[in-house]
This record gives C-alpha cells, structure tokens and sequence, in this order.
C-alpha cells in the first residue's frame, strides 16, 4: 500500500530499490497518480477515461478518499440518470448510485484497466446491482454475473493505452449511429426487457427490431476495428 | 472444458447483447458464462457490448443526487460485508479429468434423478435465487452415457446448452466441449450422446416440455 509521501516517486536509486518499489505498485503508474492529484485538475468537468483509470488505481493502492470524491463526483450523478432512464423511481435510483460507488470502493484492486475501461467497469459493477435488486423485488429475474475475475497485477503500458483507446473510440462509435439505430442499442440497456418487448414498444416486428439491432452491432464492428 | 478444445458454436450476438446489458434470464446467464470461461472469442465480443454500456453510462447527463448522498456513502467506506453462505452440492461422481467452470461452484446442485436409461440430471439452485418462489431460473446439469438419446424435448422459450464433456448430435448438428447449442420454441429435438458420452448444462426459459412415454409421465405428474 502506497502511503501519499514523496519518497516513492523518486527514481529508483539501486537495483534493490527498483525490485522493492515494483513489488508495491507498477512504477509505470505511479507518476500518474501524482498527476492526477498535483495538476491543477478542473473537479467541476467531466473526468476523461485515463483520469477515471489513475483515480480508481488511487483508490485500489491507496484507500485514497480524495479520489474517491473525485470519482463520486463523476460517477454517482451518471449512475442515478442511467436507472432513472432505465425507469427505476428516483428514490431507488439514488440508492443504486451509492451502493455503486461503495462497491466501486470495494472492489478497486480487481479493476484492470487493460481489459475494460473504467466507465465500462463502473457499468459492470451497477449492473450487477440492479439485476441483485430486481431479484430482491421477485420480478423475472435477469441473470447476476460473477465477479471479474482477478486482474492482471501489472498491466502492460501498451494494454492500458488501447484499452483507454477503444473507451474513447466506442463513444465516438455510438455517435455514428442513425438515431433508429441507436434507439434500439440504448433500450437494450434501458429497458430492462427481451428484444420481442421493445418490438411491442415501438410498434415495430419484432424481425425489424432485431435486424436493427444487428446492423447497430455491425457498425459499431466496423468503427471499432472488427475487435468487437 | 478442456482449455486445448476451441469452441466452435456460440452464443447469438442477440444473447450476448442481453447478457451484457443485464436483462438476460438468469439460468441462460450462468450458461452463457459457464461458456465465456473456456471461450476467449466470446470474451472479448462481450467486453464490446459492455463497452457500449460503458459508454452509455458515461454520456448520461449527471442527476441531481440527494444532498446527504456522498456524506451516506462515505460512512460506509469501513464496513465490511457478510460473507456469502457456501454452497450445498450433491456429489455427481463425473469421469476424473472432467473439468468444470469455475462458475457451477457458486451454485447449489441437487440430487441426481433418472430420465430414462443412461440419462441422469441435477437441478441446479443459482446464487440469490434462494427464496422460495424464485421463478424462471431453470437450469439443470444432464448427464447421458455413451450413444444414448438423451430425453426428446421441446420448449415454451428459449434454451442454452453448454456441453461440459464429450458431445451430441441432434437434427441441427454435431456439439462438442465447449460449444453452446441456442433453441427455441420452434424446435422439437432429441440430442443423442456421442461415443464419449455426454455431460451438458441446460438452462431454459418458461417449460421443458417432455414428449413420447416421459412427457406422459410429466404431464401425470403436472411437472
């Protein structure tokens, strides 16, 4: 655990430095954090995908509670608009958001920003809640997904970066999109019902929903480079 | 699942898409899952879709919080939350080199129950579906000996299949290790275990319904 001093943010001065500062935390890293704090950081905008990355990774090596006020900040207010659009009641909504961020808190050491994006993990994580919740109330029960498994200690520089990369591009993806085409991505994740529902939703056949879905899918495919 | 075999059947993109976005039936979840474990193709199509959630989330326009919301979750950050209960799971005798997902367990597995000769099932009961009354979550482990047809089935919804060993073949093709197997209710089929016997997960939507002799004895006995 890295306490907030200076010390180790110096260059290693020996070997032995090297291998014991290594152990703690991978030093590629740590220059991050201290630019994530020391920057004169705007807190009012909107946290990009690599501040999300280094705070998180804050949070994770150092139970850092500034960063995690940072991230509520971000989050918290994103989380309760998307279960307000999924159509939760505001009182639920909000207390999905912080059960959210406390989970967020929790379980920061198994985030691994080079297999998902932190936005995408935060998603993962309250979307893991709101099926817990919906199987609390007894309504047809969607599928909880396990825990990630554990992340990879030392990442590669290389992973990271596309990794933040592909967060950018799918945002930038989904603005590619007709407005039909993105309808029917966003009540995927919405509306919390089978395909042949949101067919009955928007008076369409259900063939056209899905055949919409489809072409979505394949052209989120084609921006993000046939990895998806 | 053997890691050397590469599946070569997989989950719809509709289902995967569901199962991202979280509103996929629960028993077809687990399936699907049990299925991401020896399956990196489908791991990386799901980490896409997850992204697009991601993305969604991160795009919202923020709400406006209750103004004791960070203060409430701040005087949480020490708590520390009750482990869950361990599983309880019969004791399936499989063949020693079967390798199971690590997902089935999280799982409590039932007694094993015949289904005509050399077919055997376990009903499986899904982490938080304890309460009684938890509908929709049918998910069951079959196991069929070497060369034997395993029961003639149709469904009132969708189903996952998920060979854990070995293989069958039904009216759509041949499954092996690893493979998922997607049907609906338009399908009326009856796998038959290949040479090296048959171990699956199904999870189905709504009813398995049972034809022939065994689909008397179901509907007798108003299963």
């Amino acid at each position: 655990m890295i306490q907030p001093t200076g010390a180790c943010v110096k260059a290693p001065v020996s070997r032995y430095d090297a291998k014991r500062s290594a152990a703690r935390v991978p030093l590629s890293r740590v220059p991050l954090y201290w630019a994530a704090l020391l920057s004169p950081v705007d807190i009012t905008a909107p946290l990009d995908a690599a501040a999300q990355v280094r705070l998180i990774g804050l949070v994770a090596e150092a139970q850092d509670r500034q960063a995690f006020a940072l991230l509520f900040k971000h989050f918290a207010p994103r989380l309760k608009a998307f279960h307000l659009r999924a159509g939760l009641a505001d009182g639920a909504a909000e207390e999905l958001a912080q059960e959210t961020m406390l989970l967020l808190w929790r379980k920061a050491a198994g985030f691994d920003p080079a297999r998902a994006g932190a936005a995408t993990w935060v998603f993962t994580i309250t979307r893991n809640l709101r099926i817990d919740a919906a199987r609390r109330r007894q309504s047809p029960l969607p599928g909880q997904l396990p825990a990630w498994p554990e992340a990879d200690p030392s990442p590669s520089a290389e992973a990271l970066i596309l990794e933040n990369e592909r967060a950018i591009r799918m945002r930038g993806a989904l603005d590619t999109l007709t407005a039909a085409q993105r309808h029917v991505i966003e009540l995927s994740f919405f509306a919390d019902t089978p395909h042949s529902s949101i067919a009955t939703s928007l008076k369409l056949p259900l063939g056209t929903v899905k055949s919409r879905i489809r072409q979505a899918l394949t052209r989120l495919r084609e921006q993000l480079g046939g990895e998806a | 699942m053997s890691p050397r075999h590469h599946p070569t059947h997989h989950p719809a993109d509709a289902t995967l898409l569901r199962l991202a976005a979280g509103t996929l039936n629960a028993g077809l979840a687990f399936v699907a899952q049990a299925h991401m474990h020896g399956c990196a193709q489908c791991r990386t199509r799901i980490a896409a879709f997850e992204a697009v959630g991601g993305a969604l989330l991160d795009s919202q326009p923020p709400a406006t919080l209750a103004p004791t919301a960070f203060a409430a979750v701040l005087a949480r950050l020490d708590e520390t939350p009750a482990p869950a209960p361990a599983p309880r799971q019969a004791k399936l005798n499989l063949p020693p080199d079967t390798v199971l997902p690590p997902i089935l367990a999280t799982c409590d597995i039932g007694p094993s129950l015949w289904l005509g000769r050399g077919v055997r099932f376990n009903k499986l009961r899904l982490p938080g579906t304890a309460q009684a009354g938890a509908p929709q979550t049918n998910v069951i482990l079959v196991r069929a000996a070497a060369n034997r047809p395993i029961f003639r089935h149709t469904h009132t919804a969708q189903e996952l299949t998920l060979i854990l060993r070995g293989g069958y073949t039904d009216i759509t093709g041949q499954y092996a290790t690893g493979d998922t197997a997607e049907s609906d209710a338009t399908l009326l089929h009856q796998p038959r275990a290949d040479a090296e016997g048959c171990i699956c997960l199904l999870a189905f939507e709504g009813r398995l319904l049972l034809t022939g002799w065994l689909g008397w004895c179901q509907r007798r006995l108003g299963g």
